[in-house]
């Protein structure tokens, strides 16, 4: 088939749009002064470099180990409420991780802490606790609310993995153990790469957590170095070094995934028998019981408290509901119609994007489409520094406007909304489409009359994904946001890091609850939830 | 490589989709931009927005925004709090496509640099011959608000009359390895300190204390509010704040007490500095920013820092919060000003090198 000119200009455009952040901030990085490279050569890049590969390091194995383990416990096992756990491992999705690390801060700060107090006052005297700080506290916060990305989607590997392969390795003479780290796991590969993927790429674009817990990234780095010293080279040069190492993972998924391949016969696809934990069984109960509590019951409920607490206190309550001339319905619609507008507009130009890869495979289509995903490769500090060096120079008009906020969000989410829409017109045979060109539609009328309506439900989850995602998102937010432009992740930001929790605790409740909407729609499509 | 007209090009495109989607809500935002009202100067007939960049912490401004829009209901103040740094470098930034119409500071060196870079228009509040000329910048650029000392706070219940530190170097001393507070680098309070004694002491001599700190084990936090709290909790014997926060977490009830340090001879004296004011070259709400201004300068917007915040008003004739101890009692440190804030960008320097948090 011949690609309509249209198409090819609409999906090159779009990617040109999401390339230029990228080619600038590259330009930027070769182009800084010779001395400022030797500078932070001498005295940040070996330690950034070593602070943030380590810190990726620990947190993707802690999520692989603790997404994999979850999911075998609720897909494989006859651990008992399975049901509820696969909902309660998969929610803390909607919880920001910097919220998170600002609810076990308060938890566990060395001595001031609600645990340290308590043991303090149960025993009489001080008791070491660790600490939440550096690194081992950034490790154990970051696994805790990164690794339900694993846990999906290792239970749906677990889920459609063929029961024979399996049975086949015991058949053979493999015992239990031998035959989940041979068989089962080596098929999981495809997932657990992607999973592990999302989540390196997540520490290298992680501000707010890192922030708290005083442990210096990369991105941390660059967000002080926007904030301090006036002059931008600097951040550019780390911004330079950070996407390139963003490249570099999904440069290496790609070769990992490539060298795999796992088909299975679908038709006579049966659910592998589940493994009886027999005296195992409360243990392992406590064991899934407390990677919920860490990661969603105990923020939940402190945040609940807190809640209570400020909207009991009358001083408070009138500190949260106005800032400037702003107040707390102002937060919640900034947060909600930039999210929203971004998701709109994402998914609106993933299409011809999607179209275009879809229907059309050769090189150039899958080089754009390849394009239009870098945008995993951006961490938001790096969009923000990006959008307010281009935008005012070339777009002066749109500064100061909260489309700016909105531009960073869609350039940076853009990815899930492709990646969905792709999916989604895979499942759509072209015949469809084909019959409506015979019976006389335009290509345009198609695409409205039947592509579209057809792919709608795929198009949503996408929407929803870049929603969810735009509505946690900080750093870019932060740095672009124009006076009087708050939204609840700022609002949670700023009065968490003035010292104010119990002020933050409500915007902080209405966030991820906002969030656990599309969430849950979003995991309703989800083969295991089905 | 990509030329500039391709990327205007391309950036074009994104707008005309962004403003088709997004097209009423940004003319609601942007366009209930003031209409001038040429008639007069009563209050009520001030209105439209307000863009304050604010360096000062939400709380602590906050209160006066509050006196200031009872005065003035028809305008709508937009409020951006962060670190006096981030958002001196958005004024350099939008220099050609100004946002902000007033920039609101915590100390005096930032406010000073970018006065010397053309960021400000000159104004001269009502009633600025009452506020100390040292404290208005040249060219009436920028005008003093309050001001405030650096001093360390401690926990009366964990730390004995006897042993309390006299001087800002005792923080170094190994008796206190781990029991202080303190803000970090981004703190726009911390980094006037460290100009202030870089200009003192030198270079290496501040280097030395910054060492000595983190060797000290000094827990640095993002804010003071953090020092404070920690400190009024028993979590740390000693913290290094302003002073307000002290009398803050005091009225918390906590069992606190405060030192005004070096004041023996040889001793650098007390470390103060001004919060400061300064109209943006290029506002687009001069007459509700001016407003704003004679506010904070007059007796009744200094009062309100003085009441609430605990500061030392400017203003001569305002009086201090009951229990604030005057200035007068104090030796203060002897810092030159235009001096510090034109190698202001040595504290950072010097921030970077010993890796301050």
């Amino acid at each position: 088939m011949i690609v309509s000119p249209r198409l090819l200009i609409s999906a090159g455009l779009v990617a040109l749009f999401v390339a230029i952040p990228l080619i600038y901030i590259f330009i930027r990085a070769a182009g800084a002064n010779p001395e400022d490279w030797q500078r932070l050569l001498q005295t940040r890049i070996w330690k950034l470099l070593g602070n943030t590969l380590l810190l990726t390091l620990s947190v993707t194995t802690g999520a692989l180990i603790t997404g994999v383990s979850m999911a075998w416990f609720t897909e494989r096992t006859d651990l008992p409420a399975r049901k509820i756990f696969r909902w309660l491992l998969a929610m803390p999705l909607a919880i920001p991780a910097y919220i998170g690390a600002i609810v076990h801060l308060a938890m566990l700060r060395p001595r001031g802490g609600y645990v340290p107090q308590f043991l303090a006052n149960l025993f009489g005297q001080e008791i070491f606790t660790p600490s939440p700080f550096g690194f081992w506290g950034a490790t154990f916060i970051l696994t805790f609310f990164m690794y339900p990305y694993v846990y999906l989607l290792s239970a749906a590997a677990f889920r459609s993995l063929h029961a024979s392969l399996e049975e086949a390795a015991r058949t053979l003479g493999r015992n239990p153990l031998q035959t989940l780290f041979q068989v089962t796991l080596p098929a999981l590969r495809p997932g657990l790469t992607a999973g592990a993927l999302l989540v390196a790429l997540d520490i290298l674009a992680e501000y707010g957590t890192v922030a708290l817990l005083r442990y210096e990234t990369f991105s941390s780095a660059i967000f002080i170095q926007l904030s301090g010293r006036y002059d931008r080279s600097s951040a550019s040069v780390l911004s330079g070094i950070l996407v390139g190492l963003a490249i570099l993972f999904l440069w290496s998924e790609l070769r990992l995934q490539g060298q795999a391949r796992f088909t299975q016969v679908e038709s006579n696809w049966r659910p592998a028998s589940l493994f009886n934990l027999g005296k195992w069984k409360i243990p392992s109960l406590f064991i899934v019981l407390g990677v919920v509590s860490i990661s969603l019951l105990i923020p939940a409920i402190v945040l609940l408290i807190w809640s209570i607490q400020a909207l009991l206190d009358p001083e408070t309550l009138i500190k949260i509901f106005h800032t400037g001339s702003q107040g707390f319905g102002s937060y919640i619609w900034n947060s909600l119609w930039s999210s929203g507008l971004a998701a709109l507009i994402a998914v609106t130009l993933s299409i011809p994007v999607a179209l275009l890869a879809v229907r059309y495979p050769n090189r150039l289509s899958q080089i754009i489409s390849r394009i239009c995903q870098v945008g995993y490769a951006i961490p938001g500090v790096v969009i923000a520094l990006s959008l307010v060096l281009l935008v005012n120079r070339f777009l002066p008009f749109l500064y100061g406007t909260p489309l700016i906020v909105v531009m960073a969000y869609v350039l940076r989410h853009m990815p899930q909304a492709v990646r969905s829409s792709e999916s989604a017109l895979k499942q759509l045979s072209p015949t469809l489409e084909e019959a409506s060109r015979t019976l006389g539609r335009t290509s345009i009328q198609t695409m409205f009359q039947v592509t579209l309506p057809l792919i709608l439900p795929g198009l949503l989850a996408g929407g929803s994904l870049v929603f969810l995602t735009s509505l946690k998102e900080l750093p870019a937010t932060l740095l672009l946001r124009p006076a009087g432009f708050d939204t609840l992740a700022v609002r949670v930001w700023a009065w968490a890091t003035d010292g104010f929790y119990v002020q933050a605790a409500p915007a902080a409740f209405v966030l991820i609850f906002i969030s656990a909407l599309p969430l849950y729609f979003l995991l309703r499509r989800e083969q295991i939830f089905r | 490589m990509f030329s500039k007209k391709f990327v205007l090009v391309s950036m074009l495109v994104l707008a005309l989709i962004v403003s088709a989607c997004g097209g009423s809500q940004a003319v609601s935002e942007e366009n209930v931009a003031e209409t001038v009202s040429v008639v007069g100067t009563e209050e009520a007939e001030i209105s439209g927005d307000l863009v304050i960049y604010s360096g000062r912490s939400e709380p602590l401004f906050q209160p006066v925004v509050d006196a200031f829009r009872a005065k003035y209901p028809n305008v709508n103040v937009l409020l951006k709090a962060g670190s006096n740094s981030e958002l001196a470098n958005a004024l350099i930034e939008e220099r050609a496509n100004p946002q902000a119409d007033l920039f609101v500071t915590t100390e005096l060196f930032t406010i000073q640099s970018l006065a010397v870079q053309g960021i400000f228009q000159p104004y001269s509040p009502v009633g600025v011959e009452n506020i100390p000329a040292e404290f208005v910048g040249a060219d009436n650029l920028w005008t003093g608000l309050t001001l405030r000392a650096r001093v360390i706070i401690y926990n009366k219940d964990l730390v004995s009359e006897d042993e309390l530190p006299t001087s800002i170097f005792d923080l170094t001393q190994a008796k206190w390895k781990g029991q202080i507070a303190a803000a970090g680098s981004t703190n726009g309070g911390m980094q006037a300190q460290i100009a202030a004694m870089q200009q003192l002491l030198g270079d290496d001599a501040t280097a030395e204390w910054l060492n000595g700190l983190i060797a000290n084990d000094v827990t640095f936090f993002g804010g003071h509010t953090d020092v404070r709290k920690a400190v009024g909790a028993g979590e740390f014997k000693i913290g290094l704040v302003n002073h307000y926060y002290y009398h803050l977490q005091l009225t918390e009830g906590s069992n606190v007490g405060v030192i005004y340090p070096d004041q023996a001879d040889g001793e650098i004296g007390l470390i103060v500095n001004a919060t400061s004011a300064a109209i943006v070259n290029g506002a687009k709400h001069p007459q509700a920013t001016q407003a704003f201004l004679d506010f904070l300068v007059s007796a009744e917007g200094q009062k309100i820092f003085a009441e609430q915040n605990y500061e030392y008003p400017l203003l001569a004739g305002v009086p201090l919060k009951e229990g604030v101890q005057p200035l007068a009692n104090f030796r203060l440190a002897d810092v030159n000003m235009v001096q510090a804030s034109a190698n202001f960008d040595k504290a950072f320097d010097l921030i970077e090198q010993v890796g301050l948090p």
